[in-house]
């Protein structure tokens, strides 16, 4: 069993980087797992799988997110097609998050799906299901309307809200 | 259901004449959550039925209104929505609506207009919610004003499909609301619809007068 504390990508040769500390000693270890067979072609999700299966790793990376090691690989695909880093970031950034200006009745089912999937992660995160031992069917909770600001979207117009 | 497949057309909407029968429709943009909601509200087992020829998601519920057991079917999109348009069949014989919003999502917010606008054509009196979901996002929306419901005088509900916040709360006052509505109805548009679908079948009956299809089809405000 280790914690792990800190997951990374080395560019030169490349390899993920885990921190970990090892439980009986208390001590902060590395562990270097080469990244091989892997090009600007290469797709980030299989590549990810693969190292999250890998026999050799894999119990090193039970606390790594599959997401986690998606994003570094895409660093690094990045850095093989000679993007710099902050462009990298910003392209990660744009595949990961919900752009809210964003009209979702106007895409494909391709990408809807994905779009779909990125909300998804915050759903989950917060889900209380069912199984859960906390888990209240009936939650009514009544939020003060007191003091109430503008939600910010309504124009002043009076035509419009 | 094979006979749904086979048949399309068919889809049986002459049930919700009935006393104990009550449609509830959901409208809004793609992504907001509604089927999300009625998940969590139907956590205890269902069963929705897919008609895709009609881009629909049918959900059936048992609830209890006063001592009395209702059915209600809760319709709900199968992707209809993206083309920010619903089938006149969707909103037929509607007796309540609830109409969600993503509260990360400004521009789900903003397309409510076009929804209600859409609903208010087919059921121009029927009871409608509006619906704030995903606040576990961020609560401090809760304490904001929206000012899309204060201008129709509707009802906004603050709600969480994820962790659950007055989810069940939603769907039940959804139903007492369509049940009244249903009791009360002072729809005059719908009255005389209903007239005058009527009078068109007894042309018709007139036409052919071997389609035996009297009685089923009369109305009892027709004298």
């Amino acid at each position: 069993m280790c914690t792990a504390k800190k997951c990374g990508i080395r560019f030169q040769p490349p390899a993920i980087i885990l921190i970990y500390e090892n439980e009986v000693k208390g001590k902060n270890r590395q562990r270097i797992m080469p990244v091989r067979n892997f090009s600007k072609f290469s797709d980030c999700t299989r590549a990810a799988e693969q190292l999250k299966n890998n026999p050799r790793h894999k119990s090193y990376l039970e606390q790594v997110s599959l997401k986690q090691l998606e994003k570094l690989f895409a660093l690094l695909r990045g850095h093989l097609c000679g993007q710099s880093l902050a462009t990298t970031m910003e392209q990660i950034q744009r595949e990961t998050t919900i752009d809210p200006e964003e009209d979702l009745n106007k895409l494909d089912d391709k990408e809807l799906a994905k779009r779909k999937s990125i909300m998804d992660e915050l759903f989950e995160k917060n889900q209380k299901k069912k199984d859960d031992p906390d888990f209240v069917y009936d939650i009514e909770v009544e939020f003060s309307q007191g003091k109430l600001q503008s939600c910010g979207w309504d124009t002043d117009s009076a035509d419009e809200f | 259901m094979a006979g749904d497949r086979t048949k399309p057309c068919e889809l049986d909407q002459e049930k919700y004449d009935a006393d104990d029968n009550v449609k509830i429709i959901c409208l809004g943009d793609s992504a907001v959550g509604k089927s999300k909601l009625m998940e969590r509200f139907l956590v205890n087992g269902f069963q929705p039925q897919q008609l895709s020829t009609y881009a629909l998601t049918l959900y059936k519920h048992t609830a209890t209104v006063d001592g009395k057991t209702i059915l209600v079917d809760f319709w709900d999109t199968a992707g209809q929505e993206r083309f920010q348009s619903m089938h006149a069949s969707y909103y037929h014989k509607a007796h309540a609506c609830i109409m969600v919003f993503d509260v990360q999502r400004k521009v789900t917010y903003k397309n409510l207009s076009t929804w209600y606008a859409e609903l208010r054509e087919f059921r121009p009196e029927i009871p409608c919610i509006v619906v704030a979901n995903k606040i576990d996002a961020d609560l401090q929306v809760t304490q904001k004003s929206f000012n899309f419901a204060r201008k129709f005088s509707l009802p906004l509900y603050f709600v969480s499909a994820a962790d659950g916040t007055n989810v069940v709360k939603l769907f039940s006052d959804a139903i007492r609301l369509a049940v009244s509505y249903k009791q009360n109805s002072q729809d005059f548009m719908d009255e005389l619809l209903a007239e005058l679908e009527n009078f068109k079948l007894e042309q018709k009956e007139e036409d052919a007068p071997d389609q035996k299809q009297s009685g089923k089809t009369k109305s009892p405000s027709l004298s």
